[in-house]
């Protein structure tokens, strides 16, 4: 979706080396990469292949064993203040929604920015309803989450997000819970916001919109990672048998 | 037990119903505490006559457990978060508090917060105060456990979201996680606190004057213990049923998932 080369601008995040173990499951296996301002990556993969705990290494959600990982400059450790600095720029939205059930969808969008930015109760809601409007809420915006479809809750998820001006949106299976009938209306906010130069990470089975939307494809297998290439060179030149395979079993 | 709840006209909405139900059960705890002596003095020998006596007995055990399990429910909330604390000086004596007053007779600790406290801290309270402090500790104690078990229901998908969002631990406690647990906690606190009602008769041994006390005085004075305990027994019953009905409309309004 970008215009430059990724490859010409800085890096948003770098990874290098990563480890990542669960108990004996060596889960993430030496990786190294980086996304860049403006990309838009989507990483694939089996389940189990590592990816969803790479996406979530990435705002330490888990943390890394060895390894380093570098958000907008500042190195993941357990420096608290860090974290907090590092969390305010990285949105997430998860496979399951997470909104908070007590809250109404206005009241989810509005709740981290006047914690965390100290924003103006008035200022905050004026711009969780234009973000509301913006995935197609605008009249939803006092319902709870319970009385929404799915579709509708991932949506105000992403809003909630977008909320805190992240400078990069990560996605765990942002449609894997879904409806397929609902499926669509997530995406088509994804890829409205990828228009908008969004830095977004996408961990999906949703090849069509890897190869539509996605700059660079991971591709992840056993806590390694693969192969990344652009989706034209990833789809439609594909060399790896493992990956082949992999994209036959899925493409039907 | 919701009978309060199904009074209301059928148009009315959950949240309507249920605040209705809060307000008139709460008046009604009112009006049975200013009523109670008129009411209970047109009750024949050997009621009639200690109707004022009775009266003042059913406040003060009210007041006891007004004041006790308000304050129960802030030493619950402190212990439960305490006894989650990653650091062993802040879980050890959580652990300890909750295990002790737990493992004791609340009628020990009635007897030692009035008689041998003052030995150890140069503090002598009321007897009433004793009473309470005695009754807050030991509602405290069972509240926290309902609170951790409210607590760690609470989704981890939730801590995670808003961690994700930047909001820091305490604010992810206060404003996401602990209103869900809270509402999760509130039959087994209602429980505590209805228990709580009844177990403030054991502030007598001490000799606060409240509504068991009072039964027994009366008893001894008229020889007639039927009639004055089955009264007694009935202004409980009055009592822990209002508190019952106020609990159960309070979990209804706070039923944004109408899962009832």
């Amino acid at each position: 979706m970008s215009t430059a080369p990724a490859h010409a601008r800085s890096p948003l995040i770098t990874a290098e080396l990563v480890n990542k173990h669960f108990g004996p499951a060596h889960v993430l296996r030496d990786v190294t990469t980086s996304f860049f301002q403006g990309e838009v990556a989507v990483i694939i993969g089996a389940s189990g292949s590592g990816k969803s705990t790479f996406l979530r290494t990435l705002n330490r959600l888990e943390k890394h064993d060895s390894g380093r990982i570098v958000v907008d400059g500042i190195a993941l450790t357990d420096d608290v203040k860090n974290l907090d600095a590092i969390r305010r720029e990285v949105g997430m939205v998860f496979q399951q929604f997470n909104l908070f059930p007590h809250l109404s969808a206005l009241e989810n969008v509005t709740l981290a920015p006047r914690r965390v930015r100290k924003t103006p109760r008035a200022e905050a809601r004026q711009k969780a309803l234009e973000l509301l409007a913006r995935v197609g809420l605008a009249d939803h915006a006092h319902k709870h989450p319970h009385q929404l479809s799915g579709g509708q809750q991932q949506r105000v998820a992403i809003a909630r997000s977008l909320a805190m001006q992240p400078k990069v949106m990560l996605f765990d299976e942002p449609t894997s819970a879904l409806d397929p009938e609902m499926i669509n209306e997530v995406l088509d906010v994804m890829k409205d916001l990828a228009r908008s130069g969004m830095t977004m990470v996408v961990v999906t089975h949703e090849m069509r919109f890897a190869r539509e939307v996605g700059d660079r494809i991971l591709f992840f297998d056993h806590g390694q990672l693969l192969q990344e290439a652009p989706p034209a060179q990833f789809f439609d030149a594909q060399q790896n048998d493992r990956i082949r395979a992999f994209l036959g079993q899925i493409s039907h | 037990m919701n009978g309060l709840l199904s009074l209301w006209p059928r148009g009315w909405t959950r949240e309507q119903r249920s605040s209705a139900t809060i307000v008139a059960a709460g008046a009604l705890l009112v009006a049975i505490l200013i009523l109670a002596g008129r009411l209970l003095a047109l009750l024949p020998e050997p009621i009639g006559p200690s109707a004022a006596e009775l009266a003042a007995g059913t406040l003060i055990t009210v007041e006891l457990t007004v004041l006790s399990g308000l304050a129960g429910v802030g030493v619950g909330v402190l212990a439960a978060v305490a006894k989650m604390s990653p650091l062993r000086i802040v879980r050890w004596p959580a652990d300890f508090y909750i295990w002790s007053v737990r493992g004791t007779p609340l009628l020990v600790q009635v007897l030692f917060v009035y008689f041998a406290l003052p030995e150890i801290v140069p503090v002598q309270l009321s007897d009433f105060n004793s009473a309470a402090v005695a009754l807050t500790l030991n509602v405290g104690a069972y509240n926290a456990e309902a609170i951790r078990a409210g607590i760690q229901a609470v989704p981890r998908g939730q801590t995670e979201a808003s961690r994700s969002l930047g909001l820091s631990p305490i604010q992810t406690f206060l404003d996401v996680i602990f209103p869900q647990a809270f509402k999760i906690s509130l039959p087994p606190l209602v429980n505590n606190i209805v228990a709580l009602l009844k177990d403030s008769s054991l502030a007598y041994v001490i000799g606060v004057a409240e509504l068991s006390n009072i039964g027994n005085r009366v008893k001894t004075a008229t020889f007639q213990p039927v009639p004055v305990f089955l009264t007694t027994a009935a202004i409980y019953l009055i009592l822990t049923t209002v508190l019952t009905e106020i609990s159960g409309a309070i979990e209804a309004r706070l039923d944004v998932e109408q899962r009832h």
